[in-house]
């Protein structure tokens, strides 16, 4: 047990529900899915995808800074900015090195190297853009975001794959309890459907091509899953130390009271059919939380609709929770946001603690008999006092946050 | 102003999206936050745009807007 309080004291969302916590917790709420068929995707072999409505950047973030940043750096200054207000911070009179950047994404920028690479092909090597590299390497996400507020403290972009928002909030945690900073702000951000990710998803038989009913693509769980549906967006967590949050008269909407971190050192894709580094994930968050499998009272999952982590997925809450605890997944509704998924499924899962429901798994028309777990079907009342987000990631990269109330 | 005043503002405005009260001949290039990266692209711009050869690092070497104008209209009068 790390004997570290970690209150989230913001939350800044950017999602297929909508720009902001409110939009984006009221689709999953509602459990109205937003997969749809992509203009963007017109060639590819699966046009599915689940698309943030309305994201003008130029009118957020203005047509200058927009123009030399990639999609997902502006979803996560967006998200970032959302959250700093919500915690009541002001970047114009705190202590900037005190403040750290910790932010997770599967990619980088992948439009723009795609989109420079048909430069590259159609006009030559001295037309590519100067702005290549500086506007889609990976690190950009938070050296992006330190810019932005002023946050001088440690700064770190991580990558576990469909994992990566959820280590990076494990990762903001551990920097707190070892006290290199006092506020980070943490999550993960994706902008990955672009026609090449997407013909690799497709080629690797990832994604559901249900493209006759593009809403219920997205059914985790379901018997007749086939696959995920790429989305895009971000989620930045605002977290401080809860002593010294409630020092400073911050309100506190939830805490990250554990995490578990592990590897299934198995297959470039493929889960631990055993799930046992998932199982192992799961376990030490509730160590780390210094919390019991009976304490915990709902799980937001990962929960792709993939055949296989879906099962493997089941099958570990199953052996690990006692307490038959509602289990959702998000992804339903928004679809699989890649690294950006842990953070934005640990803000929803601190919004279920904080309010006291539930969001439904959409599309659940009837769960695999394999399954032994009690899935939420409708927006469910539930007094929630301890919640786990679960992230897998290509690689077999696990990460567990354990989320308590106030 | 001139021809190359009117295309310079062109590219600044619709390609480097800066805000078009802000292209005055007295401006510089901080004023603009135009930084080297963005004068590659605007050197890039130039060639394709104007057909115009001038390296990023004469653009540079310009103070003002103005300055930058007089060299546009140099290499229009030599090309």
């Amino acid at each position: 047990m790390s004997g570290i309080d970690v209150a989230v004291t913001g939350i800044g969302l950017v999602t297929p529900g909508g720009v902001g916590v409110g939009p984006s917790w009221a689709a999953v709420c509602e459990g109205r899915p937003t997969a749809a068929l992509d203009p963007g995707l017109a060639g590819n072999p699966v046009r599915l995808a689940c698309r943030v409505p309305g994201f003008d950047a130029d009118a957020l973030l203005g047509a200058r800074r927009a123009y030399r940043l990639d999609r997902f750096v502006q979803f996560a200054l967006v998200a970032a900015r959302e959250a700093l207000a919500d915690a009541g911070l002001d970047p114009h009179s705190w202590d900037g090195a005190r403040v750290g950047v910790v932010l997770g994404c599967a990619d980088g920028g992948p439009g723009t190297v795609e989109q420079q690479h048909d430069v590259l092909r159609d006009r030559g090597v001295a037309k590519v853009s100067p702005l290549l590299l500086p506007m889609q390497l990976p690190n950009m996400l938070a050296g992006q975001t330190a810019m932005e507020f002023g946050a001088t403290g440690p700064n770190l972009v991580v990558a576990t794959a469909c994992a990566s928002g959820a280590t990076a909030i494990g990762t903001a945690r551990d920097l707190l309890a070892l006290d290199r900073c006092d506020v980070v702000l943490a999550g993960g951000s994706e902008a990955m459907i672009t026609p090449l990710v997407m013909a690799g998803f497709a080629q690797m038989g990832a994604l559901s091509r249900r493209e006759d009913d593009p809403a219920t693509a997205s059914r985790p769980f379901d018997v007749g899953r086939d696959g995920f549906v790429a989305g895009e967006g971000a989620g930045v967590l605002v977290l401080e130390r809860t002593a010294d949050a409630r020092a400073r008269g911050a309100g506190v909407r939830g805490r990250i009271v554990g995490y578990g971190a592990t590897a299934d050192a198995h297959h470039m894709t493929s889960p631990h059919p055993r799930g046992v580094g998932v199982e192992r994930a799961l376990r030490a968050a509730l160590a780390d939380a210094d919390a019991t499998p009976a304490d915990v009272r709902h799980v937001n999952a990962h929960g792709t609709s993939t055949q296989l982590n879906d099962l493997v997925e089941a099958q570990a809450l199953n052996r690990v929770l006692t307490a038959d605890p509602l289990v959702t997944s998000t992804k339903g509704v928004t679809g699989h946001l890649l690294g950006a998924a842990g953070a934005v499924e640990a803000a929803f899962a601190v919004l279920a603690v904080e309010r006291g429901v539930v969001p439904p798994t959409a599309n659940l028309s009837r769960l695999d008999p394999r399954m032994d777990i009690g899935v939420a079907r409708t927006r469910t009342d539930a007094r929630v006092e301890l919640a786990l987000s679960n992230s897998c990631g290509f690689g077999g990269q696990n990460a567990t946050l354990a989320i308590a109330a106030a | 102003m001139s021809v190359q005043f009117e295309q310079l503002k062109e590219i600044l405005v619709t390609k480097l999206r800066v805000a078009p009260e802000q292209v005055t001949p007295e401006a510089t290039w901080e004023d603009i936050e135009l930084d080297s990266l963005a004068m590659v692209e605007l050197s890039l711009m130039l060639e394709e745009n104007c057909g115009l050869r001038i390296g990023d690092d004469e653009l540079l070497e310009t103070p003002t807007i103005k300055d930058m104008v007089r060299l546009m209209e140099e290499r229009s009068t030599t090309a």
